[in-house]
């Protein structure tokens, strides 16, 4: 799934080592997330729009709708 | 995931399969030390026989225990993905010997082989997980 989380997490100067830290998940795990390899469940995309202070669809992005 | 273990399950998880590994070969040496000692037969000899097995009853409730420990889901979703492509491997490689051991009359492989043959197989699958989200 297509996501702003390289933006977002280069808006804030973090590397993905900073971010997985926060998230309490390892650096692949940020690294498969940012790349649209690996969809993370809900609990964890709350957790990253939290994180963000965003919504969930303002971090992901729904391919369907946008057509 | 294991090339670079990181959160305290998988550490756990890497001890136990490892120290697992150590305890079936030294009961195995045990348990057949003890058939040509004492040479056992009957009751007595059916718990001798399966000390091997422990271990790696052991090493199957940690795998489950760590899946349901491990925090990072992208971690979980490699190992099952792994485990995976072992089951399917051990399920193929398996049924294909028994088809050769039935028509083509090969060597009969016994069963004690499975379990080190699903290892192999959830090994031979990690490149390719990995591969997938490198």
């Amino acid at each position: 799934m297509k996501n702003r989380l390289k933006v977002l997490r280069a808006e804030r100067d973090w590397s993905q080592a900073d971010l997985a830290q926060r998230l309490e998940v390892s650096r692949q795990s940020v690294n498969a997330i940012e790349t649209g390899k690996f969809d993370p469940s809900l609990p964890l995309a709350f957790k990253l729009a939290r994180l963000f202070g965003l919504r969930i669809e303002e971090i992901f992005l729904d391919e369907e709708q946008q057509g | 995931m294991f090339c670079s273990i990181k959160s305290p399950a998988q550490r756990r998880f890497v001890r136990v399969c490892w120290m697992s590994g150590g305890l079936v070969a030294v009961l195995a040496v045990a348990a057949a030390a003890a058939f040509r000692l004492w040479h056992l037969k009957g009751l007595p000899a059916y718990p001798v026989a399966v000390l091997p097995a422990l271990p790696i009853l052991w090493v199957l409730f940690e795998t489950g225990r760590y899946l349901a420990v491990e925090k990072d889901e992208f971690q979980r979703n490699l190992l099952v993905q792994c485990m995976l492509g072992g089951i399917g491997g051990t399920l193929a490689t398996t049924t294909a010997w028994g088809y050769l051991e039935a028509f083509a009359h090969v060597p009969h492989l016994q069963t004690i082989w499975i379990y080190p043959i699903f290892w192999l197989f959830v090994g031979l699958s990690m490149p390719v997980v990995y591969r997938r989200y490198r």
